[in-house]
């Protein structure tokens, strides 16, 4: 049950294109946060704290607020483009992400190793 | 003697307040001071040099660099050589390079990891001071962290283009430094590529620890606790303090150490782990697990893999 309703705590969808999921982030929830507080997969989920950079993720639609994210992972290019850390990332409205840290390569090198086969 | 122990970590964080709170409050560590460029100095209650922890503002996580205490201001020069020996290019910095230090030799590991010896530091003393001491001192936040044990270092392994930095800081380690080599893991056909090494100079199972990785980079620092019950007290305070748990309280086959795994702020993984495993020495005999008992070797319940454990550092 979800009675988060009841408390006027204001949800955004968040989407992954990746793997068509979709799961509800609150208001101040980051979208990793979220995502593994439901149990939910998609992204891969490592520190929590914008330095590992293995939850890397691109914004194609909606309006994120984000917070410390380490360089060495997202370049001052990349962040102009929507390239955000999604552990350090807050939706402000619904959102639509595509993968590209550490999991997109797992699903890329898991595919060529199967098209290699 | 030569190298004695590690002395401290050099941490970059990007929020130096949040950090500030989770080494001061969450691990409970005692502020000790701010070093010329603003560097925050920290230490465990237990040990008596001024600082093990130092936390440097930055754009990025990870390690700046880790630094060891050698016993003898003239081990440096010694030491020095046996680096060149090796074919390793070292600098001697003056005292006052690390903040509070005497002369710092400095070289960069194989792997890529900058690293100091040092002889001297300040000395503040033990919380409980020497004289007729307490067990323990009062007013102790978070996990009440003894002291800082061990790094574990990410190192860079690439099978295909013949990299092994795990391979070359073991034997930069053993040959130049005098460390004794406790538990590894040996994979490969012939079961002779060395991948994981862990190595000692007290007597304690690691001083240090070689991991393979695709990068080289901080895999964790580990602070040192009593038992398995301040383990699980541990988990309490991350849970409280809203801290991304890694791995709840567990137990690892290398070392069987009782650990809890976790991050900080930046996201640089902590450990705390308590047990100190069996008493190393340099005659032990080296304990090896073999390829398909890495996992049990690392999660010794469960022997189950966990990638974000091998695949996620700073
Ligand atoms: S999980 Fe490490 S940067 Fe987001
Ligand atoms: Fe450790």
């Amino acid at each position: 049950m979800d009675f988060s309703g009841l408390k006027g705590i204001v949800k955004h969808i968040t989407q992954i294109t990746d793997t068509n999921e979709e799961f509800e982030c609150a208001e101040g929830k980051s979208i990793l946060g979220a995502m593994v507080e439901l149990g939910r997969k998609g992204i891969t989920s490592g520190c929590h704290g914008g330095g590992c950079g293995v939850c890397k993720v691109q914004i194609l639609k909606g309006d994120v607020k984000t917070e410390n994210m380490s360089r060495a992972h997202v370049s001052a290019d990349e962040a102009a483009s929507g390239v955000v850390l999604a552990c350090k990332a807050y939706p402000r409205s619904a959102v639509v992400l595509t993968v590209t840290g550490l999991l997109h390569k797992n699903i890329v090198r898991g595919a060529n190793a199967k098209s290699s086969k | 003697m030569g190298v004695m122990r590690i002395g401290h970590v050099s941490l970059r964080v990007m929020d130096m307040d949040a950090a500030i709170n989770h080494y001061a409050n969450v691990i409970g560590l005692i502020h000790t001071g701010t070093g010329p460029n603003g560097e925050q100095l920290f230490k465990g209650w237990d040990e008596w040099d001024k600082y093990s922890i130092i936390l440097t503002q930055s754009d990025r996580a990870g390690m700046n660099h880790v630094a060891y205490k050698v016993e003898h201001d003239a081990d440096l020069d010694q030491l020095s050589e046996k680096l060149q020996e090796y074919g390793v290019k070292t600098t001697m910095h003056k005292a006052g390079h690390l903040p509070d230090c005497g002369r710092a030799l400095h070289f960069t590991m194989p792997s890529g990891h900058e690293m100091y010896l040092f002889a001297e530091k300040d000395a503040v003393g033990k919380a409980v001071g020497v004289r007729n001491p307490a067990p323990w001192p009062d007013g102790l936040k978070g996990t009440g962290a003894h002291w800082l044990d061990h790094v574990a270092l990410a190192c860079e392994v690439n099978p295909d283009k013949g990299i092994n930095t795990v391979a070359a800081n073991h034997d930069l380690f053993r040959d130049a430094l005098g460390f004794y080599l406790s538990e590894q893991v040996l994979v490969g056909p012939d079961a002779d590529i060395r991948v994981v090494a862990f190595m000692f100079r007290t007597t304690t199972p690691h001083d240090i620890a070689f991991l393979p990785n695709e990068k080289s980079g901080l895999h964790h620092i580990s602070f040192f606790l009593d038992s398995w019950h301040d383990i699980l007290k541990a988990g309490d305070v991350m849970a409280k303090n809203n801290v991304k748990i890694d791995i709840p309280p567990t137990r690892h086959g290398i070392t069987r150490g009782e650990t809890i795994y976790f991050f900080d702020p930046s996201g640089n993984r902590n450990e705390t782990f308590a047990g100190l495993g069996y008493l190393a020495q340099p005659d032990m005999p080296v304990i090896t697990w073999d390829e398909d008992q890495t996992w049990r070797g690392i999660f010794y319940h469960t022997g189950e893999a966990h990638a974000p454990f091998t695949e996620v550092i700073t």
